[in-house]
Parts: C-alpha cells; sequence; structure tokens
C-alpha cells in the first residue's frame, strides 16, 4: 500500500476549490435556471487580471480583490443582458449561450495573454504548518475550510433572509414569484453577483493550486466543479460539497498510484457520467429531463 | 397592408430553411402548433440545389487545386474534412435535437482507429475508410446510450464529459506511431506528428485533395439520403416530441442510437481522412474546447441546412487562417467572434447564417415579386411555423 497521507491534504484543497465553484454554480441554477458553464472562463481571466495587476507592481491583496470582483461584475453582465431574453427557453440553449462567453473570454484571454508559462503565488502559499505527516499551507487552509462556510453561510442565508427566500421562491416558480411583488431580476443580479465572486475566487484559488495554463483553466479543471455539481443533481448544496471534495480527494490520491498517475485527470469526467447514467437509468418516463 | 404582408412573407412563409427549434414552441404553449413541413432537404432539393452542389463539387475537384497554392490547399483540404465533421453534428443538432459536445474527440478517435488498423493489416484505402467508420460508428453509438434516457442539457453534459474523458486518454496512449501492443504506441520514436499512408495512386496533396473531396461528397450524400428517408422523419419527429414520435410508433432508442452511430461514422472517416493529410495528426490538435467551438460554428452556420456544414468548416479552418495571412490578425480574436456570434444564433437566428442569406435572398425575390402582382389576403398563412425569433423576442 503506498502512502497516502502526502496528497490528502491538497486533495482536499481541490475538493474545497471544486466545491466552491459547484456550490456558486447551484444556487444560480436554482434561482435562474441557467447552468452557467463560463464559471471556468471567468475565474481564469480574474487569475490572469490578478496575475498582470501584479506583475506591474500593485499591491497584490488589491490585484486578488480586483480579479474577484471581475468575477462579480462579468457574471452579473452576462446574466443581466443575455438572462432575461432567454429566461423562457430551454435550459439546454442557456447553457450553450453561456458557452459562448466562456468562448469571448477564451478568446479574449488567448488573444491579450500568450501561452507563456505563469505561476501565481498567493501570499498564503509560504506559511507552513508542519506536523509529523501533515504539511498544509494557508492556501490550502483557506480551500478547505472557506467552502465549508459558504455552503453553511448559502444554507442560512436561502433560509433565513428575505433575499434568500425570494431566491427559493424563484427556483420554484418564476411567474408566481413575479406575481407576489418580488423583484425578479433583482434578486437574480445578486444571484448572478454573488456566484460570479465565488468563480472568481475558485478561478484565483485553482490557478494558484494547479496551474495557470489558459485553456486547462477555462475547461478542463473546473470541470470537477460542474461534475459535483452534477452529482448533486443542480439542487443539493450538501450533496455537491461532499461530491466536490471526494472527486478532489480520489484524483489526488491518484498520484500514489504508480500504475493509475496517467489516469487521475479522468477522474472528476468519470464520476459525473457515472452519476448521469444512474439517475437517467432510475428515471421511468421516457423524454422528459432530470 | 404592407406591413402585414411583409410579415407573413419574412416569417411564415420562412421556406424549409427555418425549421423550428424544439423548445420554441413548448416556451410558448399559445403559439404552439404542429410543424408539419418535412426536413430541408426534401423540399430543397430542387433543380437549382442540385446545380449548385454539383457547381460546388466541380469548383473543388477541378478549379481549387489549380488556384491554390501548397499552403491554402493544405487550408481547404482541412476544411472539407471538419465540413464532413460539422455536417455529423449538424445531423445530430439539427436533425435529432441532440446537442453534442464529443465530436472532436471523435475525430480524434476515427484518425487513431485507422492509424491502428493500417499498421494491423493491409487494407485497401476504401475498406479502411469504411472499418474506421464503423468502428467509430460504433464508439458514437455506445456515447449515445445516454442518449436513451436522457435527452436536453444532461445528454450534451455527458457528451462533455465523455469528451474531456477521451481527450485526456488520448494525451496518454497517444497516435500509434508503429509500436506494438495494444495501443501501438512506441516511446522510443520522438516524432509528435503520425501520417496515415495513402493509396498508391493518389500519392501527391493535390491528388489526395481530389480524392478527399469526393469522400465527403458521398458522406454528404449518405446524410442526405438518411434524412430524405424514414430516418429523417423519425428524427423530426423525435426533436418536435418525443412523447408524439412515441405515439406514432418511431422506436427512438433504435434512432436515436443510429442518430449517433451515423454522426459518429461521418466523424470517423473524416478523422481518417484527417490522418492521411498533409501533416498527418499529433495529440495536442483536438483540444476539449475545439468541440465547443465545433458547436459554436455548426450553430453559425446553421444546423437545418446541409449548406451550414459547408459554411463551418470554412469558418472553423479557412478564416483563422485568412484572417492570420491575409489581414494580420490575431486568429484568436475569430474565438471571441465565435463566442458573440453563438449567442446571437441562440437569442436570434435559430437558422444561421445560412438561414439569414436565405431569408435576406427570399426578401429581396419578395420585393420585386410584390411590386408586379397585387398583395394577396393575409387569411391564409401557407405553413403554421411559429418561429424562434418571435419565443426570443
Amino acid at each position: 500500500m503506498p502512502d497516502l497521507a502526502p496528497y490528502l491534504v491538497i486533495g482536499l484543497a481541490l475538493g474545497g476549490v471544486y466545491a466552491m465553484s459547484g456550490v456558486a454554480l447551484v444556487v444560480l441554477f436554482r434561482t435562474t435556471g441557467v447552468l452557467n458553464l463560463s464559471y471556468g472562463a471567468v475565474g481564469a481571466l480574474g487569475a490572469l487580471v490578478a496575475w498582470t495587476l501584479i506583475d506591474r507592481g500593485w499591491n497584490q491583496w488589491v490585484a486578488y480583490g480586483v480579479s474577484i470582483l471581475l468575477g462579480g461584475v462579468l457574471t452579473l453582465a452576462y446574466g443581466w443582458v443575455l438572462g432575461p431574453p432567454l429566461a423562457d427557453r430551454d435550459p439546454l440553449v442557456k447553457a450553450s449561450a453561456s458557452l459562448g462567453f466562456a468562448l469571448v473570454l477564451l478568446g479574449f484571454m488567448q488573444w491579450q495573454w500568450t501561452a507563456d508559462v505563469r505561476s501565481l503565488d498567493l501570499p498564503t502559499d509560504d506559511s507552513q504548518y508542519v506536523k509529523g505527516w501533515l504539511r498544509i499551507n494557508w492556501t490550502q487552509a483557506i480551500g478547505i475550510i472557506f467552502p465549508i462556510v459558504v455552503v453553511v453561510g448559502t444554507v442560512i442565508f436561502l433560509n433565513r433572509s428575505k433575499l434568500g427566500t425570494a431566491m427559493r421562491a424563484l427556483a420554484d416558480n418564476r411567474e408566481n414569484t413575479a406575481l407576489l411583488g418580488v423583484p425578479v431580476r433583482r434578486v437574480e443580479a445578486a444571484a448572478w453577483f454573488i456566484s460570479g465572486l465565488l468563480f472568481g475566487f475558485a478561478g484565483l484559488m485553482l490557478a494558484s493550486l494547479v496551474s495557470m495554463e489558459i485553456a486547462a483553466l477555462t475547461f478542463s479543471l473546473p470541470i470537477a466543479a460542474l461534475a459535483a455539481a452534477l452529482i448533486g443533481r443542480v439542487a443539493s448544496l450538501t450533496t455537491t460539497l461532499i461530491a466536490a471534495f471526494v472527486i478532489g480527494i480520489v484524483q489526488s490520491e491518484l498520484n500514489a498510484f504508480q500504475s493509475l498517475v496517467d489516469y487521475r485527470n479522468t477522474t472528476p469526467f468519470v464520476f459525473a457520467i457515472v452519476v448521469l447514467l444512474w439517475f437517467g437509468w432510475r428515471r421511468k418516463t421516457e423524454g422528459r429531463v432530470a | 397592408m404592407t406591413d402585414i404582408t411583409d410579415r407573413i412573407d419574412s416569417t411564415d412563409r420562412k421556406g424549409p430553411d427555418g425549421a423550428v427549434a424544439p423548445n420554441a414552441a413548448a416556451a410558448r404553449p399559445v403559439e404552439r402548433s404542429l410543424d408539419t413541413r418535412l426536413p430541408s432537404i426534401v423540399t430543397a432539393a430542387s433543380p437549382g440545389t442540385v446545380i449548385a452542389l454539383a457547381v460546388v463539387l466541380a469548383a473543388m475537384l477541378f478549379a481549387v487545386p489549380e488556384v491554390l497554392g501548397s499552403f491554402w490547399l493544405q487550408v481547404t483540404f482541412s476544411a472539407v474534412v471538419y465540413s464532413a465533421v460539422a455536417l455529423g453534428l449538424g445531423l445530430l443538432v439539427g436533425r435529432a435535437g441532440m446537442f453534442s459536445l464529443c465530436q472532436v474527440p471523435l475525430l480524434a478517435a476515427g484518425a487513431w482507429i485507422s492509424l491502428r488498423i493500417a499498421a494491423l493489416v493491409d487494407l485497401p484505402f476504401p475498406l479502411l475508410l469504411l472499418v474506421t467508420g464503423l468502428l467509430t460508428g460504433l464508439l458514437g453509438a455506445v456515447i449515445g446510450i445516454p442518449a436513451i434516457r436522457l435527452s436536453g442539457l444532461y445528454l450534451a453534459l455527458i457528451t462533455l464529459m465523455a469528451a474531456g474523458a477521451i481527450t485526456l486518454l488520448l494525451k496518454v496512449f497517444k497516435f500509434p506511431n508503429g509500436g506494438g501492443g495494444f495501443w501501438g504506441f512506441d516511446k522510443t520514436v520522438s516524432s509528435g506528428a503520425v501520417a496515415l499512408d495513402r493509396p498508391s495512386w493518389v500519392p501527391s496533396d493535390v491528388s489526395f485533395f481530389r480524392y478527399t473531396v469526393v469522400v465527403v461528397a458521398l458522406l454528404f450524400l449518405l446524410v442526405g439520403w438518411h434524412i430524405k428517408g424514414k430516418p429523417g422523419r423519425a428524427w423530426a419527429s423525435i426533436r418536435q416530441s418525443q412523447v408524439t414520435a412515441v405515439a406514432a410508433g418511431v422506436d427512438t432508442t433504435l434512432y436515436k442510437l443510429w442518430a449517433f452511430a451515423l454522426s459518429a461514422f461521418v466523424t470517423g472517416v473524416a478523422g481518417a481522412l484527417l490522418a492521411a493529410g498533409p501533416g498527418g495528426v499529433s495529440v495536442n490538435q483536438f483540444p476539449v474546447e475545439q468541440s465547443i467551438v465545433l458547436l459554436a460554428v455548426v450553430l453559425m452556420g446553421g444546423v437545418y441546412n446541409i449548406w451550414g456544414a459547408l459554411v463551418a468548416g470554412f469558418l472553423l479552418r479557412v478564416l483563422p487562417q485568412l484572417l492570420d495571412q491575409k489581414l494580420g490578425l490575431d486568429p484568436e480574436i475569430l474565438t471571441i467572434l465565435f463566442g458573440i456570434g453563438v449567442m446571437q444564433v441562440l437569442l436570434t437566428a435559430p437558422g444561421g447564417i445560412v438561414g439569414d442569406l436565405t431569408k435576406l435572398g427570399k426578401k429581396i425575390v419578395g420585393l420585386f415579386t410584390r411590386r408586379s402582382s397585387t398583395p394577396s389576403t393575409p387569411s391564409t398563412p401557407s405553413t403554421p411555423a411559429p418561429t424562434d425569433t418571435a419565443a426570443a423576442a
């Protein structure tokens, strides 16, 4: 049995980052009906902007703040412009349109930032805590703890606050919610903005934990978050959180097995395919979307 | 009065290309009405279309290789191959109403299968293409299995996940380059690109280009024949409403898998052609995002018309080189334009570029014809066709 311990922390941190995007995806989907597939691109752009700002001598905390805010603003802008005209359309059309937005951002990134090798060193990377086999730095600790805080906070927010109740109402029935006098567009805007902030934050963490390669940061890395959200049936925050951690840990622990190390990145895809098939097969009625 | 007739002309008598997206009727139940028109190729296969196709084919076979230099011929070659890939995806999206994001990995799989078979047995090239197509078709049907139970967004996502997995596996196994074992990859050979041996009687790039044009034309015919026949009608009924299709006795499982298999067959043959083309194939040629770009250009080209595939091939392979070589612009700008384009198509123009041009042409023709005759009463529109434009507005 190979030594699994060294990969546990990084796996948890990865899982946490996936969970953050996954939870944001679920909340946004429940509120607006949009499965936003541009979240990876938004996070990637934020990370690149942060890198550039720091490169130009900005204070790094300001740069990180700007990049997270950029995630919120971009996502909000997309939702504000394309949300209403697509509101009545099929979920597939909404998701495809967000892929279009992802292409716009991807094209912009590849145009402005060439394929150089970059790395983003967060200030939290340096201070390490070492005890026995445990070796954890602050970035990883934040990656593990913050998503749990986010999920707990989101659940409380959805259950207790007025805006959260409005969001839950929107998730149930848009027309009825509007009839009850809830300012639908404003509630949706809040969902877009908040999820955008989380996408930006997750992008920053992912860029620091894994890589800053543009295409990978846009599609292949964040797809694990989508897998987690799908495992949670784009409805359950807790399931999404757990699924994200499991995917992150499995993906990371496969590093310990020499024969499987090449396949570790297929973990999220395999998880998602199996789960989607499982849900799909158990459905009795044909033709209805899960 | 003119206003009303104008509207009738531009929306109700939209013609064959404005086939209605499946969700349009669902979005507004009040306007729901049955789309009784046959798939566009049936109504569009007028003598004019046949002539136009023949002219394009002749131009590709005789004029293009004479006019273009070796670089642009290579670009056009890849555009021709990718138009077949776009044809396969257009079949799935436009006919059967299923989005797949796994076409580029299937293209890579086709190239891989053809290389592997060629290394194992000595088949004549057309037979190699056929076997490659059939095996890729089988793989496509396997990927399409979830379509039996899932549809819409969830099906699209599962194909995206499959695409991610296949792409990663390809990076591990790489294209066979003469090694042993099942995967046929020899680590000691350092060259990144692998090429398939061409048939002996078309050794040069020019002659193989002509060969490719003929094969791709045959693929177009194959797909057109399917659309025109029973499968096409079955796909159309599945696209409009699966429940109705089941009620009408359509074997939805069979026809959904068939659509995936046929689409993958076309894509697999294209992959083999690509492997035998100038430069061969390499692993980094097939990134996941390429599948998304492909979906974007196929939607932009127009999925309800067979010409859309040609437009998509042009957009995907020729336009970037035109920007780069002739205008000195960064081809990455195109990705931005494709993104904007796909959003625009989804918002307002489900027919894509071909649909828009057809509408424009009809409008112009309509302007001239109406001047000579008095406008007819608008009470009897020829076909009830709720437009997606109306639902989106």
